[in-house]
């Protein structure tokens, strides 16, 4: 145990030398959001009432983390699609495989690194971000909104939020994981055309010969319906500032009433979904040991 | 002493085709073996099986262990350079050596360091920058900094030039080798090894064509120059190969009475790589 945590501690700082992305991304991608706080044609309201401060305070720090959220789902994917694919192609695999580190120690590593240690540097630069980026449109807003715009209690309910959403964004999307990285473990080559064509082929096979949508429902299903398993979606709308409006009292809701754990813990849909996604993670792990050709 | 590795009946299909087919062979501890045969004779395959890589038929005992499904104990044990070049690109060689003395146990980062203070090469340079040569020099400086029982080697040289060749076997003979260490070694590049080697096992087809010592070569094969009176009475004492150069016709005896030979022209030990060429031609024939 103590052995393959030290594995791990290993594979993890490795990922990191291989993929520089993993922070550069969203580094940069913070930097050109700070550059348009700096310079951009920024408009900012005057805020009279603590309730209007709190609302814009809300649709800040929620804007700057859907789009950290948006990129860090992009890079999670394709990261997870060619992990195991790229030791393969530069035949490198023959190097790390001569480690006494098992194959289910480096795919669980990588796993790991796409789903829960990304999205937490995201976390962590979105929150660098909307901090730099609440100060530098708070001088430039003449101070009077600064404060406002960085609501301290908003921001602990975001913290809530992002932890709330790497956990479940991580269980719900298993399946999905699951299928890149067997992708990735198998295909010879073109990893994107084997991740987007199987599904698609039984998708257009069962409506030519079954007549019906069974597998597109599923897939989009799983691909969106994340936020009404996860939050309480029916009593709240999201405003198109990205913020949450409760709809009975059009006030800004607590965090607290808008994550669902209870409902999604409890979900078969979830779980049955994290049970495909254990599968195909053992189905990849079993070909990365197993494979005859590299 | 018991063998490190041993293989019975060891077979890989890839479809149709037989990679290995029921091949067995014994490596026992402190030989230095040359498993040699022609490309696509089943050397590779033969390696992945005994490195855990790949899945196979029949049994199969490495150091006492079942390669594929110990591979992570197997590999604390023994360690192998399979294939030229397959350091990652993005890897620099200071991190390769923290990363490898971070997760194997019997790595000994002062003999990688030391051995790389001998060549141009610095920590921080990456794979990419280095010439194929000098990723094997890095590769060779990782691999045998670890107390390994067994080495396994597959072509570790292919497509080098000489230069980077020759470095690569001075260090791996000056550096590396003792009584103690057993190596197992494919290339098909025999002139280059055979002076190392204490074993050879020639392979074609899947099978295991020969295994032997090369003590044993000496006693068990003869080459003999036949002068063109004598030819025909050479020939009944069953030659298996034939080679004619410039005008003179050399025979290739296995186990034929030395006396009689004699008698024929001038007797010599064939070299690995025309005993190579000699059983696969002769087989095939």
């Amino acid at each position: 145990m103590n052995k393959s945590m030290n594995n791990s501690a290993w594979l993890i700082r490795r990922e990191f030398w291989e993929n520089r992305a993993i922070w550069m991304i969203p580094a940069v991608f913070g930097a050109l959001l700070l550059l348009a706080a700096l310079f951009g044609q920024v408009s900012i309201p005057r805020l009279t009432s603590p309730k209007e401060s709190e609302e814009a305070a809300t649709a800040f720090l929620g804007a700057v983390g859907i789009m950290f959220y948006v990129v860090m789902g992009v890079y999670s994917s394709w990261y997870l699609l060619d992990c195991l694919y790229a030791d393969r192609k530069d035949r490198s695999i023959l190097f790390w495989k001569s480690l006494p580190i098992s194959d289910a120690n480096s795919v669980l590593c990588k796993l790991l690194i796409g789903m829960i240690i990304v999205p937490l540097v995201y976390f962590a630069a979105a929150d660098a971000t909307a901090l730099i980026a609440a100060f530098i449109l708070s001088i430039r807003a003449r101070a009077s909104i600064g404060s406002s715009l960085w609501n301290g209690d908003v921001w602990w309910q975001m913290q809530v939020l992002w932890m709330y959403a790497i956990v479940t964004t991580a269980v719900w999307y298993l399946p999905v994981a699951g299928w890149l990285m067997l992708v990735s473990a198998s295909a010879k080559r073109a990893v994107m055309l084997w991740a987007v064509l199987p599904p698609l082929l039984l998708y257009i096979l069962e409506r030519v010969f079954l007549g019906t949508h069974r597998v597109g429902e599923i897939i989009g299903r799983r691909l969106t319906g994340l936020p009404s398993v996860s939050f309480n979606g029916s009593k709240y709308n999201w405003t198109h500032e990205g913020g949450f409006v409760d709809n009975a009292s059009s006030a800004a809701p607590s965090v607290w009433h808008l994550i669902n754990p209870s409902g999604f813990f409890t979900s078969t849909e979830v779980w049955i979904g994290a049970a495909i996604g254990i599968a195909l993670i053992v189905a990849a792990i079993q070909l990365r040991m197993r494979r005859s050709e590299i | 002493m018991a063998a490190l590795i041993e293989a019975r009946d060891l077979t890989k299909k890839y479809g149709a085709h037989m990679a290995l087919d029921r091949a067995n062979l014994n490596v026992e501890a402190g030989r230095i073996v040359g498993l040699i045969g022609p490309n696509g004779a089943g050397k590779t395959t033969a390696l992945r099986a005994i490195l855990g890589l790949t899945n196979y038929e029949g049994h199969l005992s490495v150091l006492g262990r079942e390669p594929l499904r110990d591979r992570t104990e197997l590999m604390t044990e023994c360690c192998f350079i399979a294939d030229v070049a397959v350091l990652p690109s993005w890897l620099r060689v200071d991190q390769a050596i923290d990363f490898v003395a971070g997760v194997h146990p019997r790595f000994r980062r002062d003999r990688a360091v030391a051995f790389l203070a001998k060549t141009q090469i610095t920590g921080k340079r990456r794979m990419r920058e280095l010439s194929k040569g000098m990723k094997t020099q890095v590769h060779l400086a990782l691999t045998m900094a670890i107390d390994a029982k067994l080495l396994v080697l597959d072509e570790p040289t292919l497509g080098l030039d000489i230069l980077a060749r020759r470095a690569f076997y001075d260090a791996l003979v000056n550096d590396y080798m003792d009584e103690t260490r057993t190596i197992l070694i494919t290339t098909h590049q025999v002139e280059e090894v055979e002076n190392l080697l204490t074993d050879i096992i020639f392979i074609d087809k899947g099978r295991i064509v020969m295994d032997t010592s090369l003590e044993d070569v000496a006693t068990r094969f003869a080459a003999v120059a036949v002068t063109a009176d004598r030819l025909d009475a050479a020939r009944a004492e069953k030659p298996f190969y034939e080679r004619h150069i410039l005008g003179k016709v050399v025979l290739y005896f296995e186990n034929a009475d030395p006396g009689k030979l004699g008698s024929f022209g001038e007797i010599h030990t064939p070299s690995v790589s025309d005993l190579f060429v000699a059983k696969l031609s002769g087989a095939a024939a």
